[in-house]
């Protein structure tokens, strides 16, 4: 809880390499990264796919762990705690975007919503009230009681933002928001991001393909075949 | 407990599945509850006709004739008298009454039928001694006992074989050609635990089936009624003591009688009862364990197609415990509710059984609680292992899993 007061996250990647073994060949998608992204600053990871952004981000958001190399939390080493430390610390520190969504299926949407905080153990009437605040900000107040599948795609990322934001993340990672949405819902859930993380002054890393969705950031880093390439 | 109520809820969206899954458990615990209240069935039966017999009776039989150095079967001996039976009857203060008595298999006739059936000698606290009552008429005493009177008590098969719808009292049979005069008719009694008809018998004073019918002297066996059931033992010590001082058996010497009590028979047929029990209920767990094995299948199925779901749990926060004890609570819930399910089905098929066969089985309302407890367990451990699985899924697997 101690991170929420702070305005944002600081988050350092070391020297981090990831090389996935794919049917006994050993295919290197991180080469040596060291990045360092200071609190409620606003990132872009930019590159075509297969460059590893993706990747880059999941290390950042304790999903994966670096073959090599370490990453650290406002100075701290966190790649090396126990899958349920980083569980807990994905739920207090970190919100997720992703493409694809990633709503639980055959689950409302104000339940979506309030998932991270369930993992919390805040009572029942909190989390209603929390994350019914949380989908009146994304604009999806009178959707809370539908399915994901009774969603358009915008929708379905504004429920997932509504949900990414509900736990007051330090962090937010964004996995190609836009990638899944047609030119208009991708300007309203690109605005939506940029709102949030001007309000909260979170650290925001946005992950996309699509050099002009990164001109919204305040920083804008390439990655190419593992390795960064800044500009 | 709300991890709890999320896999409460994942079994309430797929109702059929639910059911499906748990109907192996809902069969296996009912089959448990069934045959157990079977046996428990068969073994109150088995008791019930001991408790026929009287459960303070000891049986005292001649010990075996050595003929040549080979041992002829037990009860086979001719060395118990009456005397004897007269000694027990005064001599044993636990000993409430006794009675010797002999039989033998003979032609009865009445005036328009023919029977053929034990003849049984005894003494006229026969009837005490057995816990036996009359249906009619009376039995004889010690006046009849004393002169040998030709006079005879019927079973109640055999007052019906020979004399129909007739009213067999004052009427004369004949036993071995000498007319006998009846004077009651035994009240039914069933089978004996030996699978012998009680109510197949014609009961006559002892001294005249000894000097008239067989023309021997000794009694085939001793009857004696224990004050209470507790003082059983102490009356079959008694009853050794003093036969040994009777029949002069040296000290450590074999003795030529044997008593049994029926008390040990009831003992033998309570544990063969509860052996057949346990293997009846051994039998249907294996139904219960093949319903476990059901709920390990479809919860494997269940983990699998929830990949992506559990993937997104884990993203945002999930522990990999939370993931555990949310797939446990499935299939804990689905083994606990079928539990129920088939305890409650079970108990209406018992009084079924109750009603339409007239079968006396008890509700076994432990073995009942105890199937429910063992069948959750049971859904617990086949859930172990798929929710083990589940909760070390790597997160980012998970996530891709399509």
């Amino acid at each position: 809880m101690q991170e929420d007061d702070r305005p944002g996250l600081s988050v350092r990647l070391d020297a981090v390499t990831k090389i996935y073994n794919v049917a006994g060949d050993e295919l290197p998608a991180i080469r040596g990264i060291t990045l360092s992204i200071a609190r409620g600053e606003a990132l872009a990871l930019v590159g075509s796919s297969g460059s590893g952004k993706s990747t880059l981000l999941h290390l950042s958001g304790l999903l994966d762990r670096p073959t090599t190399g370490a990453v650290y939390y406002e100075n701290r080493r966190v790649d090396s705690l126990s899958p349920s430390e980083r569980a807990t610390l994905r739920n207090r520190s970190v919100g997720f975007v992703f493409q694809n969504f990633q709503l639980i299926p055959r689950t409302t949407a104000i339940e979506n919503v309030e998932m991270p905080l369930l993992y919390r153990g805040i009572p029942p009437r909190e989390r209603r009230e929390k994350a019914r605040e949380l989908l009146l900000s994304v604009g999806m107040g009178d959707r809370e009681r539908h399915y994901s599948s009774q969603l358009s795609g915008g929708q379905q990322q504004r429920v997932a933002i509504a949900r990414a934001l509900v736990a007051s993340p330090g962090l937010l990672l964004a996995d190609e928001p836009t990638g899944n949405l047609d030119s208009r819902s991708a300007v309203s859930v690109l605005e939506l991001l940029m709102k949030a993380q001007e309000r909260t002054r979170m650290t925001l890393v946005l992950v996309t393909h699509d050099a002009e969705v990164a001109t919204v950031a305040s920083r804008t880093i390439r990655v190419r075949d593992g390795l960064l390439e800044q500009s | 407990m709300f991890l709890v109520s999320l896999g409460l809820k994942a079994l309430l969206r797929n109702p059929y599945r639910s059911i499906l899954t748990s109907l192996g458990i809902v069969i296996g615990v009912l089959s448990v509850i069934v045959l157990v209240s079977i046996g428990l069935g068969a073994k109150a039966l088995v008791l019930q006709s001991i408790q026929n017999l009287g459960p303070n009776l000891l049986v005292v039989i001649p010990g075996s004739v050595t003929d040549s150095g080979a041992q002829v079967g037990g009860g086979t001996d001719t060395t118990l008298t009456v005397e004897d039976a007269q000694a027990i009857r005064h001599d044993c203060p636990d000993v409430w009454n006794a009675s010797g008595a002999l039989r033998t298999a003979a032609q009865v006739q009445s005036a328009h039928a023919n029977w053929s059936t034990v003849i049984l000698g005894a003494e006229p606290n026969y009837l005490p001694v057995r816990d036996w009552h009359l249906a009619r008429g009376g039995f004889f005493g010690n006046e009849e006992e004393a002169s040998a009177a030709r006079v005879a008590v019927l079973g109640h098969l055999v007052a019906s074989r020979l004399f129909g719808l007739e009213d067999p009292l004052g009427k004369f049979i004949q036993i071995n050609h000498s007319p006998f005069r009846i004077i009651g008719i035994l009240s039914s009694k069933g089978q004996s635990p030996m699978g012998m008809n009680q109510d197949d018998m014609v009961v006559i004073p002892l001294s005249t089936l000894q000097s008239q019918i067989m023309g021997v002297t000794y009694v085939g066996v001793i009857l004696a009624a224990a004050q209470s059931p507790d003082r059983v033992d102490d009356a079959r010590r008694e009853i050794r003591d003093l036969l040994t001082l009777r029949h002069h058996i040296p000290a450590g010497g074999r003795p030529d009688f044997d008593i049994q009590a029926l008390s040990d028979i009831a003992k033998t047929a309570n544990r063969l009862s509860l052996i057949l029990t346990l293997l009846l209920a051994l039998i249907a767990s294996i139904s219960l364990i093949v319903g476990g094995i059901g709920i390990l299948n479809i919860m494997l199925v269940s983990v699998r197609e929830r990949t992506r779901e559990i993937g997104i749990r884990m993203a945002i926060g999930a522990r990999p415990i939370d993931i555990l004890i949310q797939f446990l609570t499935e299939s804990a819930a689905l083994s606990f509710f079928g539990g129920i399910a088939g305890g409650i089905l079970g108990i209406l098929s018992i009084l079924a059984l109750r009603s339409f066969l007239g079968w006396p089985a008890p509700i076994p309302w432990e073995g009942t609680l105890l199937t429910v407890t063992g069948a959750t367990i049971l859904g617990v451990l086949f859930g172990l292992y798929p929710a083990w699985r589940a909760s070390r899924l790597d997160p980012m697997e998970a996530l891709r899993y399509e």
